[in-house]
């Protein structure tokens, strides 16, 4: 269907649609006056039940922690197809020549530049393992800190220049860690049925509150998201710069 | 003005929606594919907020200070997170679909037929 067309089919679509949705947000319970009664339960019983303080945590690691293992492996699925689309399109040998695509000048990094990266790396790096440990107590946890542990890798790319970042991140060591990731929640949830329990149930002792080992499994399973989603996204961003080398750079 | 914030999302998902239909350039559907997306976190959010309530952790104030709905906060969290892997799963495909068929024009790409 070309341009026009589907313009004017969004337009009819829009107009006969449109009563039902505003119907429907009309309906909706008013703007601030939320109805419950799941939210109040999980913040009035969270801190007795599993001695966490960060009730987002408790709902994504425990109370609803299979609904987490489902999209942990969304994330799973979707780097896997990531690298399979690139990686199996472009062969499996390995270059550290980056940024020679035909006609475009290779440009070099400025000081400022490589300045801030190595700089930041370091520190981005300590703040994100920071927010990955402390998903029990306070505002963080494996998908957030997750990202800023990838954050420190890719400033480490900034710092260091391709070929030495690429010496570093080897796609071996993220295929493998983000494996583990998912197989530390996966695995995780199947121990407790060896004990009696059911899935993910959480048999650990649950610590002292606002302690990093507080939460028993929650701690566990957390630190199998962070290292996915680091490691994950790590791949996405390699395979993605390894896409501006063309397939003769192994020679050469 | 107590439904305003699920008019924000409405309004979102239909900028969104009108983006990935005229759209000339997968890159930019994808785009307004997140602006979609991004509707329904405005949505939940709107939906779990409390007048006068906090963050639902209990780390300085003491349990059974009134506090927002966390389930809405999870899936929230745990999409944007899933969203950027997708999204670059879609961006991939946009790359295999330049090398192979030297577009990325959806006006011009017809079904293959074979």
């Amino acid at each position: 269907m070309n341009h026009p067309n589907r313009s004017i089919a969004f337009i009819i679509m829009a107009v006969v649609l449109a009563p039902f949705v505003v119907a429907g947000l009309w309906t909706l319970p008013p703007f601030g006056s939320y109805p419950g009664p799941y939210g109040d339960v999980i913040n009035a019983i969270g801190t007795s039940a599993r001695h966490i303080t960060n009730m987002v945590t408790g709902v994504n690691y425990d109370f609803r922690g299979l609904d987490t293992l489902g999209e942990e492996f969304i994330l799973f699925a979707s780097v896997t197809g990531v690298v399979m689309l690139l990686r199996g399109a472009r062969g499996e040998a390995k270059s550290a020549a980056a940024l020679r695509i035909e006609h475009r000048r290779r440009e070099g990094r400025s000081e400022a530049v490589a300045g801030a990266g190595r700089v930041l790396a370091p520190i981005t790096l300590l703040y994100g393992i920071y927010v990955v440990l402390h998903a029990q107590t306070t505002p963080g946890g494996g998908f957030q800190g997750g990202v800023i542990v990838f954050a420190a890798i890719l400033l480490a790319y900034l710092g260091e220049g391709y070929s030495a970042w690429r010496r570093m991140a080897r796609s071996a060591v993220l295929d493998l860690v983000e494996a583990a990731g998912a197989a530390i929640y996966a695995v995780g949830g199947l121990v407790p049925m060896f004990f009696g329990a059911r899935y993910l149930e959480n048999i650990l002792p649950l610590g002292q509150p606002k302690t990093i080992t507080s939460g028993g499994l929650i701690a566990v399973v957390n630190l199998g998201v962070g290292l996915a989603v680091a490691a994950g996204f790590s791949s996405i961003a390699l395979e993605l710069l390894e896409e501006t080398r063309t397939a003769g750079d192994d020679q050469a | 003005m107590s439904i305003f914030p699920y008019f924000v999302s409405a309004w979102l998902f239909l900028i969104g929606l009108y983006g990935v239909v005229t759209s000339r350039n997968y890159v930019h559907l994808i785009g307004c594919l997140t602006v979609v997306q991004a509707a329904t976190y405005v949505l939940l959010l709107a939906v779990g907020y409390k007048t006068g309530a906090g963050a639902p952790i209990f780390a300085d104030h003491p349990p059974g200070t009134p506090a927002v709905d966390p389930v809405v906060q999870a899936l929230v969290l745990t999409d944007i997170v899933v969203g950027a892997a997708v999204t670059a799963l879609l961006l991939s495909l946009v790359l295999q679909l330049q090398k192979h068929r030297g577009t990325i024009d959806p006006n011009d790409l017809q079904p293959t037929r074979d």
